[in-house]
């Protein structure tokens, strides 16, 4: 840190692992260190969530402190010594992770499919080498077979309460659909009275799904996709149904897309998507959707070439244009197509119908 | 909504803390909590209605069938375990289990509605009040209980008229009275044992308001009756110590939490209040009733059970003292340390400093149970023979018995054994024999007891009761119940104590809050003190 003087330099910083480093006003331990390069484990955390404090996981250390305490609800104060890794709090790591994955012990075999975070349970089982053999017993959550919506899979089996579903629907995307129902072992995620997500206050955003740290909340319409063949892509783009301008991922399986992703870093929208963005992209290849030009002769709809439908089409906006004006023309782009053809739909209007009557659906 | 409804909200959400209010106002109408009423109290407060359906949930008691806010409940505690609760429970139409309803002195409480009755199995059941404590055997000084068995204590005339020890803390000011009470040693009486002078200062010179005093009157922990006899027979005291707790805090609001499980103990407080209108002046003081929630004994998940969220305790720092109900500042003390107060403020420091035994100052109220002769409540000056307690003052077991295990902090001190009873009721020498002495809560065992049986109920309990905010507890509780149960887990008596051990260890390394950090005390001291018996259990599997 340049520009600090020697008490303000001293003011902030701490011992991190036994390297003396600056932090900034309100960081937390384990801000400070994922900012250094070590970050400790966590399955409750979340950037956009206010830290719970309830994995545990992220205890660390810190000189005359009774216990290890959790580093993401602990803010970093001048002159603390904080160790993180330790032989005492990687051996209290791996027992905690041998208890969650008791509970979850198919976690390896989840689907990517399902969501963003699918996979940091089992990311965090192969780091401690934990496989659901230690400390077996019973399992809790209960997956709601029940609720045949198109979208959320509810596939409590998995859960391990960590809340991150319930404290998103509640401070990012504030629905408060869900909740927390039960004590101790047998916390579950519920809607008012253990309904369907059709029945609550759900809005379908999927963005329970995108933090869920297991895939016990899971994108139906990406998982129907699992048997697809071909490497999994992602193309980063902007959503076009609004103007909000939500950066998100196309997830693709060589030609076909297989989903949607929210970017975590979309500057727009930081992770969040509504039900259009994030679940409404099975027509780009849904097999009513028209691959040839239709014209209509005598009365029929009947396929023709695009040359024919181009002169038809443009035959019939002369005409308008002659016997009303070219304010007669008004031309509203879909809010379904591709960027490049909203792009080209105003350029025709503006240059060819020699008129500003354009807009989108998304707007208007 | 039902204009009957309308009324009941419009009632409530006016007062301070309404949402406990409402629900019980909905549950006594109707006998449950119904669909209806659950729509009506989330569009009448504007709370989310799943938020409030899994908050409901969290209580053992808002009965969500027809009828069940009556249905009897019976005691399952782990003194009336070994009276028969089980034959009890047999017994009654549409009973249920409840945990330790703090009545482990009497015969087995059944919560019917509105009222506790009490029972053996075949004797039916019967109104009794609340037993006072016995005289002290040794007719040593007292401070909570010197006065507590005069008759028509619990009324203002009886109670001596007016508020003597408030006037002399508005005459000394609240600098004169902090020195007072830091010198006579009062700490928290409900386990934390954290100075009570502190605390105040710490809300008297916290930025921000209106200031609250709570207090804790959610007495769950299995083998604790303490406050229940404080609150029942000298409730003048305890709302003393809070009007003394405001005036040196600047505190205007406060709140009793009491738990469901005192049904008559609400009647005495809020006639109590009513009496000492004149006394309080500008101090508002409300009851709060709790649902059933063992969690909600912890201070930061009981500010989010008064102000109606879900009650998962917080993380601290923020402490209430800064942070507390609504974010202000707060002070949450005990029924027995606010007790305490009124005879410090009036006889002086030096007087209840020297109630205690050599270094310790001050008494300790101890809840004892189980089997011995005399069970009951017994204030004890603090640094007490163990010993002299369990055989003098309650008469030890019974005839041809002997002595197996205590409890110590209800269950939360885990165990201790024959080889502990030279020990003295302090924190000091009780933490040296790797326990506390907690809330006070003592519950015998006797040699007919087995031992891993009163271990696997103990943490059945903290399973049970576990709130489910933290993995360590939430997942650790129920594995160890599992393995006390022997229904999963090692059946090999070394792999089974390795496993146990490393579960508790983390436990009480990792966990967010006390429940967490103390329960695998039941595990750990019956490893160290009954590894024979742990042996005969897997055995016998």
């Amino acid at each position: 840190m340049t520009g600090t003087t020697p008490t303000g330099a001293a003011s902030n910083r701490l011992t991190l692992d036994g390297e003396t480093v600056a932090f900034e006003e309100g960081e937390s331990l384990f801000e400070l260190a994922r900012r250094h390069g070590d970050a400790v484990s966590s399955l409750c955390f979340d950037d956009r969530l206010e830290p719970l404090g309830a994995c545990r996981l992220c205890a660390v250390e810190v000189e005359g402190q009774a216990r290890p305490v959790a580093s993401c609800t602990t803010l970093a104060h001048a002159g603390m010594v904080v160790r993180t890794r330790t032989a005492d709090l990687e051996r209290h790591r791996r027992i905690l992770t041998d208890l969650i994955v008791s509970e979850n012990p198919t976690g390896a075999a989840i689907d990517s499919l399902r969501g963003s975070a699918s996979q940091e349970l089992a990311q965090l089982a192969g780091r401690y080498e934990a496989d659901g053999r230690r400390f077996g017993g019973a399992r809790s959550g209960a997956s709601r077979a029940d609720d045949a919506n198109p979208m959320i899979l509810r596939d409590y089996d998995h859960c391990i309460s960590c809340y991150r579903c319930v404290r998103i629907c509640s401070e990012q995307q504030g629905d408060d659909a869900i909740s927390v129902g039960g004590r101790g072992f047998r916390t579950r995620i519920t809607t008012e009275f253990d309904g369907l997500l059709a029945d609550s206050a759900c809005t379908f955003c999927g963005q329970c799904v995108q933090t869920c740290p297991t895939g016990a909340l899971a994108d139906r319409r990406a998982l129907e996709h699992a048997e697809t063949p071909g490497e999994l892509a992602a193309t980063r783009s902007i959503c076009p149904y609004c103007g909000v301008g939500c950066s998100l991922d196309i997830l693709t399986k060589g030609e076909r897309i297989v989903g949607v992703r929210p970017a975590p870093d979309g500057p727009a929208n930081e992770g969040a998507l509504c039900v259009k963005g994030q679940f409404a992209w099975e027509w780009v290849q849904h097999p009513d959707r028209l691959t040839n030009p239709l014209v209509r002769k005598d009365g029929e709809l009947v396929e023709a070439s695009w040359d024919e439908a181009l002169d038809r089409a443009a035959e019939g906006f002369r005409e308008v244009a002659a016997a009303h004006g070219r304010e007669a023309v008004y031309a509203v782009a879909s809010g379904r197509a591709p960027h490049e053809s909203a792009y080209t739909i105003q350029k025709l209007v503006r240059v060819c119908f020699q008129t500003n009557q354009i807009d989108n659906c998304s707007r208007s | 909504m039902r204009s009957a409804d309308s009324d009941l909200i419009a009632r409530w959400r006016a007062e301070p803390a309404p949402l406990l209010g409402l629900l019980h106002a909905f549950h006594e109408r109707d006998g449950h909590l119904s669909d209806e009423a659950l729509h009506a109290v989330a569009e009448g407060l504007r709370m989310s209605l799943a938020d409030l359906y899994g908050t409901v949930e969290f209580y053992h008691h808002f009965s969500r069938e027809a009828g069940g806010r009556d249905a009897p409940r019976v005691c399952g505690g782990p003194i009336c375990k070994t009276r028969g609760s089980d034959a009890l429970l047999a017994e009654l139409d549409g009973a249920s289990p409840m945990p330790c309803a703090g009545r482990c002195d009497e015969p087995i409480p059944v919560l019917c509605g509105g009222e506790v009755l009490v029972g053996t199995p075949g004797g039916g059941l019967r109104a009794a009040p609340t037993p006072l404590p016995p005289p002290n055997p040794d007719g040593l000084e007292e401070c909570c209980f010197a006065r507590v068995r005069e008759a028509g204590r619990a009324t203002l005339a009886g109670y001596g008229g007016s508020y003597r020890a408030l006037a002399r803390a508005r005459e000394l000011g609240g600098e004169a009275l902090l020195s007072e009470l830091d010198a006579s040693g009062l700490v928290g009486r409900g386990g934390a044992g954290f100075s009570t002078a502190r605390k105040w200062r710490a809300v008297r010179e916290a930025a921000g308001g209106p200031k609250t005093i709570v207090c804790n009157a959610d007495e769950g922990e299995p083998g604790c009756f303490k406050d229940r006899v404080l609150l029942d027979h000298d409730p003048h005291a305890v709302l003393e110590g809070m009007a003394v707790a405001a005036e040196v805090t600047g505190a205007t609001r406060g709140f009793v939490y009491l738990r469901y499980e005192y049904p008559h103990t609400q009647a005495v407080l809020e006639r109590a209040i009513e009496e000492a209108r004149g006394e309080l002046g500008e101090f508002e003081l409300n009851v709060r009733r709790g649902a059933g929630a063992y969690i909600c004994g912890e201070e930061t998940s009981l500010l989010n059970s008064l102000e109606g969220a879900h009650p998962f305790p917080r993380n601290r720092p923020p402490f209430p003292v800064t942070h507390g109900f609504e974010g202000t500042p707060t002070a949450v003390n005990n029924v027995e340390t606010l007790a305490s107060v009124p005879p410090i403020v009036e006889r002086g420091a030096d007087w209840y400093a020297g109630l205690g035994l050599g270094k310790e100052r001050g008494t300790k109220i101890i809840s004892l149970s189980g089997d011995v002769r005399r069970p009951g409540n017994y204030e004890v000056p603090i640094g007490f023979s163990l010993t002299r307690l369990l055989f003098d003052w309650a008469g030890g077991p019974g005839d041809g018995r002997g002595l197996q295990a205590i409890t110590m902090a209800g269950l939360s001190g885990g165990f201790l054994g024959p080889g502990d009873f030279d020990a003295t009721l302090d924190e000091p020498c009780l933490k040296a024999r790797g326990s506390f002495l907690g809330a006070g809560g003592v519950m015998v065992f006797d040699d007919r007891r087995d031992m891993v049986d009163v271990a696997r109920q103990a943490m059945a309990f903290f399973a049970d009761e576990s709130c489910g905010k933290c993995f360590p507890c939430r997942i650790g509780t129920q594995r160890l119940t599992e393995r006390l149960a022997g229904v999963a887990g090692p059946t090999q008596a070394e792999a089974w104590k390795a496993e146990v051990g490393a579960i508790g260890d983390t436990m009480s390394q990792l966990s967010a809050c006390g429940l967490g950090i103390a329960a695998p005390l039941i595990t750990e001291s019956l490893l160290r003190l009954f590894p024979e018996r742990v042996d005969e259990a897997l055995a016998r599997r």
